[in-house]
């Protein structure tokens, strides 16, 4: 009778291990080295950007016309997208997604400003280099953040 | 079967809370480092306001661009957040399992 009762209650045990198994809880996707490295490189791109605009060039004489830096801000923008693209796809990724639609906003909004002022004043170079440093740390932490989960779910 | 869900629900605040202490190091330095790049941040927007490189509207449409990298930082923080929450359950499941797994066994 005892031995009787015991298989059903081990039947259930084990099913509740298996369901405990596949109930870990997951709600940020895995760490990718792959987009850490690209935010790392598009990172150093536009801080050369900005430092080679600020230290090689002037505003006298039309140096920081925009006709000058139009295809770096074309092959900064294609890598932001890049970014953008890449953390869409991935399920449980709205923050991260979220950064990168603020960097390729706030990107396309200076880009016209340098457009339609067609210069651009040595204090707003240092600005505008010092929001993207701080926006890719946003990305890094973030990237980080998905790297400190111990245990993945299975 | 030997199964006490008092101590192994004891067991799991304790892993949740060990999961916790050891993550929370993480989500203040990220905090630290947020705020000290916002306030060189505004520091800037403000000299430039009163040095007359930034005009009225442009001031205002740059402190309105502070607002969404605030946001962005926010963001990182909270992925910092819910990998310390994935964590701290996860740690607690792996308790629950573990007393599970115990029992069956002295059960066999």
């Amino acid at each position: 009778m005892k031995k009787q009762l015991l298989y059903p209650i081990l039947l259930i045990a084990i099913i509740s291990v298996f369901f405990i198994n596949s109930c870990k809880v997951a709600l940020i996707p895995g760490y990718d080295a792959s987009i850490l490295s690209q935010i790392e490189t598009t990172s150093k791109q536009v801080d050369k950007f900005y430092l080679s605009m600020l230290e090689t060039t002037t505003p006298e004489n039309n140096g920081r016309k925009f006709e000058l830096f139009a295809n770096e801000y074309v092959n900064i923008e294609v890598e932001l997208n890049s970014l953008l693209t890449k953390n869409k796809i991935k399920p449980l990724n709205e923050n991260s997604t979220r950064i990168c639609e603020i960097t390729l906003e706030l990107w396309q909004k200076y880009k016209e400003e340098h457009k339609t002022k067609n210069t651009l004043s040595n204090g707003l170079i240092i600005l505008n280099r010092q929001s993207f440093n701080d926006l890719f740390y946003s990305m890094q932490v973030a990237e980080k953040g998905k790297d400190m989960v111990r245990d993945s779910p299975k | 079967m030997n199964f006490d869900i008092n101590t192994v629900i004891g067991e799991m605040l304790a892993a949740i809370k060990g999961s916790v202490n050891k993550d929370w190091k993480e989500v203040k330095t990220a905090s630290e480092q947020f705020l000290e790049r916002d306030k060189n941040r505004l520091e800037m927007i403000a000299a430039l306001r009163i040095s007359g490189e930034l005009m009225r509207e442009d001031f205002e449409s740059r402190l309105a661009d502070q607002k969404k990298i605030i946001e962005a930082e926010l963001n990182a923080l909270a992925v910092i957040s819910k990998a310390l929450a994935q964590n701290a359950a996860n740690a607690a499941i792996d308790v629950l399992e573990k007393a599970v797994i115990v029992a069956i066994k002295a059960a066999l």
